[in-house]
Order: structure tokens, then C-alpha cells, then sequence
């Protein structure tokens, strides 16, 4: 019981500091979560528009655990498939513990446009267990995204998640679902070196704004540094590998009220 | 100079193509951009119908440059001055031109002015402006245009909460509520054969208006207007509803008006003289005839006007005049033409090369008198039955120098006086000052001009504006302007100064790019509230705005990002913000006429004084810059679709969201319960 108070608690306190009010969202592959302008990875549930520049099949998982409480840990997966016509990609979340979960599925498609743009749009079905009506209740959660090569060394990426601001309207309560919106730039100073930047708001939430750098530093390595500021400035450490076809990513974040969040993916490209 | 010229054109023609549609697809996204720049951030309610009907006019009879006077580039009010003034020169002095490429060589005419140009000009030869009007030409080259327009908010209004069949006498009950259905319609048909005849009718039904019932038949609004240009002596008649605008606007000038944009340099207002009246705004116009005399010269009008206007009428008086043009309550349609108001004025006018000089009079008489409701700021509104006003403007050119000017005077002898002056010392830099002053006592009906306040009086003021190109591909454009009022005005109870300012930086990389930065600055004063103190106590109020905005097109898309900040202080309290966000996608189907326009909008301004704008785009002759307060999203649809050659149709929908847990929008008749307000739009186009 101790624990699950302890937990509840933190949900709130870390939903309040993130400035998110679900974390059914996985972190992205991108230092300081800034991907909606990444035209080199395409994270689950984030900008739908890069599951255009995927140029071959891709299959992941991430595990991201929440200042070292199981209870706050998210688990995801994507695959991503590129056709002549369109790419798609299909994303599954869960956040949460047997008493309280949220779950989300996406179906997302995107085009890449003469490599000059990609559009992309997403459906997500969110579902969430209600302790009180014991009970799922579920909604669904477009996402729309565009990302625009204005030069072929800088890109622009525009997202956004639940515009429409969908909530889910049970007997007892009204479960507020994020509405996002995203704008974000990536420059490559080389093929090495990228920067990226990015500002997000969740409606009900404050601004975020992270920035970040990823940078090749041998062959199968890149060292990724950024910080993100909500209400506390966070720093973020990452670093990638690449063994033949698997990607590995490593991201930690420093929290300087909860500690530290880690998050690990392992991606596949055929 | 000429061959030079010549082999200067070939190159950048060869270099250059110019290409009318490459950032802006069509004629009618053009006007539209170019009325954004004049009222990118206005609170008044603007006429675009009539600024998109001129410039559309313009767009299907092209105005021949080889032809041409001031009287016709005026029309373009996206030139400057100094711009009209060296086409002017260059044509005098060089002769007529020979292709549309020649532009390039008259100074003070970048390739986006040239761009904006191409749809409404032509180069030609031959002058047939004076020819014969036969009426076989009439129905032969005469060109149709019906139109339809519906509108529909699809959440229920506080006000339309009653249901007619159960509760027949609900409205008389409550005189509040509306008495008609929630939907906007108007009907509109125009016919013109070249610039020489034009007429055509509208009628419209705001929402809430009873079309037909026990209190009305009918639509509210009809309008009938017919204009004559180049007949014999006559330069233009006109009858039926029309509007007479002369000189700077102190005397008369019922339309759309100049003031501070980022057109730095376009500080006059335009069109002159008599025009038809094809708007459905009920007030800012004249119901008659008129007529204008070209004698060498002079050119002499004489008009007439006699309609009824709105107003809450008592033992013979009214309080004021009623412009909104809603009669959508028994309230409201107790108020509806009441007074009938008559105009009689004016206007002589010579021009010659370097000179241009008028008068202008008019009268107004009512048949009940105005009498304001006695408050310290409209002290020294006009009061009466009668008024007759006068003025006299000029323009000369002296050298480099472009002056202007009007002083008016109304018929208590108060004063109204605005003079400027245009300079261009180098082909990149232009520069604009200009100085007004507008008595406390001055004012009068149907006046409009260079003002920081919304009217033609108590003001003092000084403005000054250049625009430099310094480099190729960088246009910087900025303004300064000091004012006071030196009585209390609406919301200020004391005498109060202000400062604007406002910088821009335009950058075009390619054809297909461009983007700005627009930094503005403004300070002015406002009544301390709560203050409970006996005198008035006004306090210092600043905001800052930063504006960055890229459109870019790929193919047949074209997308637009804006992002705009600001920042507002009362007094010595804190800083608040207000933001907004959007990304625009727009397509234009290759293969059928078929055009798309989708938009996502974010916003987060929680005081009402961080309230920021954004245009939208919409259906034909339908223009919105609209505000918003709070924290919300806003997304839209625009679809156009030309079914035929003849017929064309529009759509829009558009929602907004509040984050900000508020549980209703607006208020009175208008409130929304709920946090969603959704709107619909319909046009359909009839051309024949």
C-alpha cells in the first residue's frame, strides 16, 4: 500500500514537473526528446511524418524507467515498413502497473516527397484502466506531422499529438489526455555533427524546450548531449551503437528533484 | 540609357524569369496577402470586400502602363507613392514601354513588387476608354457573376435557445433573443463590361436575422448600385449606393483607409473620388447619385445622398449613430432606420504633372438631432442636426520631394490638418514624414485618415517611416510614430501620449521561399482600474511583439510557419506573454481544379491585453484575421472546387478548442456552453 501511495504520488509529482499528463508517450531515440525535427530516426509515437524517411524495414523496443521505480516504467515497440507508396508504422505503449496502466496503439502513414518533405499522419488508440468503474475506457488520438527539408542541411518538423484535445469522460472523473504540439529545427554542421532544437506544449502544461547535439565519433558511435528546460533545467547524456543491423541507444536524464531516467532501445534494421 | 536598359533586361530575363504565380497560386491569395500587411493586427471591423473587389477589377481588366495616370495606379495600394510617382516618370520620360520587363529599371521596384504587379497590369497600346458603349457589346463582352454565401455555427447560442413553435411569444417576453435562425446568408450579383459599366445588387441576412416571419420579409440588407465611367464629359456617375473619397480622408472617406502597417511608406489613403458600393457593410456609404465632370484639368463632383440610419431615437434625439448593422432582436429592430440622414457635398480638384490641388465640401443633415449621452471623453463629439464641413488638399512634386496634405475645418471652426512629404534620396531608401493634428472639437461624419485612434479627432502626432533595400534579397522596413491626445478619449480619462514602433526585416532566398521579422513596440496609457481615487489616474502600458513567419512551396505545396510572441506590462506590474504557433499546408491538385488548405494553430495568451492574430485563409470575398485570448488550438479546412468554367464552389470548417477549463465561450445572446466553437462556411460562384 506504502508503495503504491509512494507511486501515485510521483505519478503526480512527475507528470506535474514534465509537463505531461500521461507518460503512455515514450521518450524518443533523440537526446533530450527532441525528434519531431529527426529525419535519421523515427521513435514511436512521435513525429509521424519521419516514418516517411524510413528506407528499409525497422523493428524496436524501448524501455524507459522513471527515476528507478519499476511502477513508472513505459515499454514500447515499433515497426516500421517502407512501400512505394506510402510507409507505414505501427507503435504499441504501456505505462504503468496492474492497478493503474495506460495502454496506446498507433497506426501511423507517411510519404517522403522527393526528399524534400514528408508528411505523415497517425491514429492512436488510447486506453486506460479505471480503478473506480474497474473498467478500460479508450479513445482515439490523431496525430498529424510534417517534416520539410528547407536545405539539405536544415530541417524543419512540425507535430502534433491530439489536436483536438480529447478527453476521456468517465462517471466519476474526466481524465485529461496530452494535446501537443511540437516545433522543431535539425541542422548538420557535417554528416557527423547534428543539432537539434525543439518546443513543445502540452495545452495544460508549461513550455519545454530541449536542444540537443548528436555527434558520429567513431564508425558505430555517437556520443548525444542536450539539456531540456520545463520547470527544472534537465541535462541528458546518450550514447548509440550500431553492431551490423542492430542499433542500440542508451539516454539518461538528470533530474535535479527526482534523479535520474534511463532509457534503452534496440533497434533492428533488415 | 534606353539600349543600356534594353541589354540590362535581356539579362535578368534571361537570368530571371518572372513568374506571377510562383509563391502565391492565385490572384485571389494575392490581394488577400497584401490586405494581411495592411491589417495584420486591427480590432476594427474592415471592409476587405471592397479592397478585394478593386483589386480583383483590376485583375480582369489589367491597367494598360502605357495609358495610365495616377488616378488608375492609385488603385494598386500596395505601391508606394514614391513607386506610382517614378512608373509616372519614367513613362513620361522615356516613353511607353516596351514589355512587362522593363519594370526592373524604374527605381524603387523589387522583383515582389513586379510579382504583386503582374496580374493587374499590361503593357498595350491604343486607348479605348473612350469609345462608343453599344448595347450589343454590352451583352455580348459583358461578364456575370452571382454569388451565394451561407454560414453556420454549428454549437447552439444562449440567444437562439427557444423553440418558436412552443413558445411563440418568447421574443416579446424577452426582447433579447433573437428572432431568426442562426444562419449568415447573402446574395450578391455584379455585372461589369470592361471599366466602363458596371452594376449589380446585394442583399444579406446577418445570423440571428428574422428572413421571414411576423417581423420581417425578407433580408435585412439590400443594396443596388451602378457606376458609368467615360462617358462623354462625364468621368463617372454613379447611383444607386456608392461612396465619394477625396483628398487625405479628413472630409470624406468612408472606406478602408491607410493607417500604420508595414507598408511603411503607404500613409495616404487611395481611390479618389465617386465609386460604386458593392459591400454589405450597413453604414459606410451614401444611397443616392453622383456625378464627376472632367473640364481639361478640373475635375468637378457633385453628389447627393438620402438613407436611413440606425439609431435609438427620443423625443427627437439619439444618443448615437448605430453602425453594426445587426437587427437580429426586437431591441434591435426597434433601433433599425430610424433617422434619416442626408448628404449634399462636392469636390473640385486640378491636376496637372506636378501638381494636384482640391476642395471639398459637404453637408449632412438629420432629422433628429445626435446628442451624445454627456461623458467627459465625447465631450466634444458633434451635436446637433446639421453640420457642414470643408477641406482642401494638395500634392506637388518638388524634385525628389512628394508633399501632401489636407486641412479641413467643420463648422464650429474646429481644425483638422495633415501634411507629409515623401523623399526618395537614394534608389534604395525611401522615406516618409508625416505630421497631423486633429482638434478635440473636430468631427465629423464619414471621415477616415492617418490615425492612431479609431477616430478623426484629438490627436497630435508625428510619424516617420523608411524602407531601405541595402542588400539584394533584403527589404528593412521601419516606423516611428509619437502622438497624444490631448483630451480624455474612450477608456482614458485623462489627456494621454503614446509611441509606436515597429522594424521588419523581409528576406527572399528564391522564388519559392521568403520569410520576415517583425518587431513591434507600443506604448500608450491607460485609466488605473480599480483605482478608486477621484481624479483619473492613467498608467504607462507596454507590449512588445516578435513576429517570424516562413512560407515555402514544394511542388504544388505550399506551407506557411508563423510563430509570434509578446509580451504586455500595466503600469509597473509584471511582464505577461502571449504566443500562438501554426503550420499551414496548402495543395493545389494537379489534375483537377481542386485546391486544399489545412491549418493547426496553437495559442496561449491568458490576459486579454496579450490577445494576438492570426490570418486565415477562406472562402471568396470572406477575409479573417481572427483574435484570440486564452489557451486553446484552433485547426481549419478551406476547400475550393471549380465544378465547371462557370460555376465554383468554397468550404470552410473550423473549430477552436479552450484548454483553459472554461465551461463557456462568449457572452449574452452569443454564449456557447461547452469549450468548442465550430463554424462552417459555404460560397458558391455563378460566373456567366
Amino acid at each position: 500500500m506504502k508503495k503504491i501511495c509512494f507511486s501515485i504520488v510521483t505519478i503526480l509529482l512527475s507528470g506535474s514537473l514534465e509537463a505531461q499528463i500521461s507518460n503512455v508517450i515514450p521518450s524518443s531515440v533523440s537526446i533530450a526528446n527532441s525528434s519531431v525535427a529527426d529525419s535519421r530516426n523515427w521513435s514511436a509515437f512521435s513525429n509521424p511524418s519521419t516514418i516517411g524517411y524510413l528506407e528499409k524495414p525497422e523493428i524496436g523496443i524501448q524501455f524507459e524507467n522513471r527515476y528507478v521505480i519499476s511502477e513508472l516504467s513505459t515499454k514500447s515497440v515499433q515497426f516500421g515498413l517502407p512501400t512505394k507508396l506510402l510507409n507505414a508504422g505501427l507503435s504499441f505503449s504501456h505505462f504503468g502497473y496492474s492497478l493503474y496502466h495506460e495502454m496506446m496503439i498507433g497506426v501511423g502513414f507517411a510519404r517522403n516527397f522527393s526528399d524534400k518533405f514528408a508528411m505523415g499522419v497517425q491514429f492512436n488508440y488510447y486506453t486506460a484502466f479505471f480503478n473506480a468503474s474497474n473498467s478500460y475506457r479508450g479513445e482515439l488520438l490523431p496525430q498529424i506531422g510534417l517534416s520539410v527539408k528547407i536545405s539539405p542541411k536544415f530541417n524543419l518538423g512540425f507535430n502534433t499529438f491530439n489536436p483536438f484535445q480529447t478527453n476521456i469522460q468517465t462517471e466519476f472523473v474526466t481524465k485529461k489526455l496530452p494535446s501537443v504540439f511540437s516545433l522543431g529545427t535539425e541542422y548538420f554542421f557535417s554528416p557527423e555533427l547534428v543539432w537539434r532544437t525543439q518546443l513543445d506544449k502540452e495545452v495544460s502544461s508549461n513550455y519545454r524546450f530541449a536542444s540537443g547535439f548528436e555527434y558520429q565519433m567513431l564508425q558505430n558511435v555517437n556520443v548525444k548531449l542536450g539539456v531540456y528546460g520545463s520547470d527544472y533545467l534537465v541535462s541528458c547524456l546518450g550514447l548509440g551503437f550500431k553492431f551490423g543491423s542492430f542499433l542500440i541507444d542508451l539516454n539518461c536524464e538528470s533530474h535535479p528533484l527526482l534523479g535520474l531516467n534511463t532509457r534503452v532501445s534496440v533497434k533492428y534494421r533488415f | 540609357m534606353r539600349i543600356k536598359g534594353f541589354i540590362i533586361i535581356i539579362l535578368l530575363v534571361c537570368s530571371f524569369t518572372v513568374r506571377a504565380q510562383d509563391v502565391v497560386s492565385t490572384t485571389e491569395q494575392l490581394i488577400a496577402d497584401i490586405f494581411e500587411q495592411f491589417k495584420a493586427e486591427s480590432d476594427e471591423v474592415i471592409d476587405y470586400e471592397s479592397f478585394y473587389d478593386d483589386l480583383m477589377f483590376c485583375a480582369q481588366n489589367p491597367i494598360n502602363l502605357n495609358q495610365t495616370n495616377r488616378d488608375e495606379l492609385d488603385k494598386l495600394q500596395f505601391l508606394s507613392e514614391i513607386q506610382i510617382e517614378n512608373i509616372l516618370s519614367y513613362i513620361y520620360e522615356f516613353g511607353s514601354l516596351h514589355t512587362i520587363y522593363e519594370l526592373q529599371l524604374i527605381e524603387g521596384l523589387d522583383m515582389t513588387d513586379i510579382r504583386r504587379m503582374l496580374p493587374f497590369v499590361r503593357i498595350g497600346e491604343g486607348d479605348d476608354s473612350k469609345n462608343k458603349i453599344y448595347l450589343k457589346d454590352l451583352i455580348r463582352y459583358g461578364k456575370n457573376e452571382l454569388l451565394f454565401r451561407l454560414d453556420k455555427g454549428l454549437e447552439t447560442k444562449e440567444g437562439y435557445q427557444w423553440l418558436p413553435e412552443e413558445d411563440v411569444d418568447a421574443p416579446t417576453v424577452n426582447p433579447k433573443l433573437y428572432l431568426g435562425n442562426e444562419l449568415y446568408n447573402s446574395l450578391k450579383y455584379r455585372f461589369h463590361y470592361k471599366d466602363r459599366v458596371q452594376f449589380g445588387f446585394s442583399a444579406e441576412k446577418d445570423a440571428g436575422e428574422q428572413f421571414w416571419g411576423n417581423r420581417n420579409k425578407g433580408y435585412d440588407f439590400y443594396s443596388f448600385h451602378l457606376q458609368l465611367n467615360n462617358l462623354g464629359k462625364f468621368k463617372t456617375i454613379v447611383l444607386g449606393d456608392y461612396r465619394a473619397n477625396f483628398g487625405q480622408g479628413l472630409v470624406l472617406h468612408p472606406e478602408f483607409s491607410m493607417g500604420k502597417s508595414s507598408y511603411v511608406l503607404n500613409v495616404a489613403p487611395r481611390n479618389s473620388g465617386l465609386k460604386k458600393f458593392s459591400s454589405t457593410d450597413e453604414y459606410n456609404f451614401f444611397r443616392g447619385g453622383g456625378a464627376t465632370v472632367r473640364l481639361g484639368k478640373f475635375d468637378l463632383t457633385a453628389f447627393y445622398s438620402n438613407k436611413m440610419i440606425d439609431g435609438d431615437t427620443i423625443n427627437g434625439t439619439f444618443p448615437t449613430i448605430i453602425k453594426t448593422g445587426y437587427h437580429r432582436t426586437l431591441d434591435e429592430l426597434a433601433k433599425k432606420q430610424t433617422v434619416n440622414q442626408q448628404i449634399i457635398g462636392g469636390n473640385a480638384t486640378y491636376t496637372n504633372m506636378n501638381l494636384q490641388i482640391g476642395f471639398t465640401a459637404v453637408h449632412t443633415r438629420l432629422d433628429n438631432s445626435l446628442v451624445p449621452d454627456k461623458s467627459v471623453y465625447n465631450h466634444f463629439y458633434f451635436s446637433g442636426d446639421n453640420q457642414t464641413t470643408g477641406g482642401i488638399f494638395y500634392r506637388y512634386r518638388w524634385k525628389k520631394l512628394n508633399l501632401f496634405g489636407e486641412t479641413a475645418m467643420t463648422g464650429n471652426g474646429a481644425l483638422a490638418t495633415l501634411n507629409g512629404c515623401y523623399f526618395n534620396p537614394a534608389s534604395q531608401v525611401s522615406l516618409v514624414v508625416l505630421q497631423r493634428y486633429y482638434s478635440p472639437e473636430y468631427d465629423t461624419f464619414y471621415a477616415s485618415g492617418f490615425a492612431s485612434g479609431s477616430r478623426i479627432n484629438n490627436e497630435f502626432g508625428i510619424y516617420i517611416g523608411a524602407e531601405v533595400r541595402p542588400f539584394k534579397k533584403w527589404k528593412f522596413a521601419a516606423y516611428a510614430d509619437n502622438y497624444r491626445f490631448p483630451w480624455p478619449k474612450f477608456g482614458v480619462d485623462a489627456p494621454s501620449l503614446g509611441q509606436d514602433y515597429l522594424l521588419q526585416a523581409d528576406f527572399a532566398t528564391r522564388k519559392n521561399l521568403t520569410m520576415y521579422w517583425r518587431l513591434r513596440y507600443n506604448e500608450g496609457q491607460s485609466n488605473l482600474s480599480g483605482s478608486t481615487a477621484t481624479m483619473p489616474v492613467i498608467v504607462p502600458q507596454q507590449k512588445a511583439s516578435l513576429r517570424y513567419q516562413l512560407n515555402y512551396d514544394v511542388g504544388n505545396f505550399s506551407f506557411k510557419n508563423l510563430v509570434e510572441g509578446n509580451l504586455v506590462r500595466v503600469a509597473d506590474g509584471n511582464w505577461t506573454y502571449g504566443l500562438i504557433a501554426l503550420q499551414d499546408v496548402s495543395y493545389e491538385f494537379q489534375k483537377i481544379p481542386l485546391q486544399l488548405d489545412f491549418r493547426m494553430q496553437f495559442f496561449d495568451a491568458v490576459d486579454y491585453d496579450n490577445r494576438v492574430y492570426a490570418y486565415e485563409k477562406d472562402v471568396l470575398y470572406a477575409f479573417s484575421i481572427p483574435m484570440f485570448s486564452g489557451i486553446g488550438s484552433r485547426y481549419y479546412l478551406n476547400v475550393k472546387y471549380q465544378i465547371s468554367k462557370q460555376f465554383s464552389i468554397w468550404f470552410k470548417i473550423a473549430q477552436t478548442v479552450y484548454a483553459d477549463d472554461r465551461e463557456a465561450l462568449s457572452s449574452g445572446n452569443e454564449t456557447i456552453s461547452g469549450n468548442r466553437k465550430t463554424d462552417v462556411r459555404l460560397l458558391l460562384k455563378w460566373g456567366f
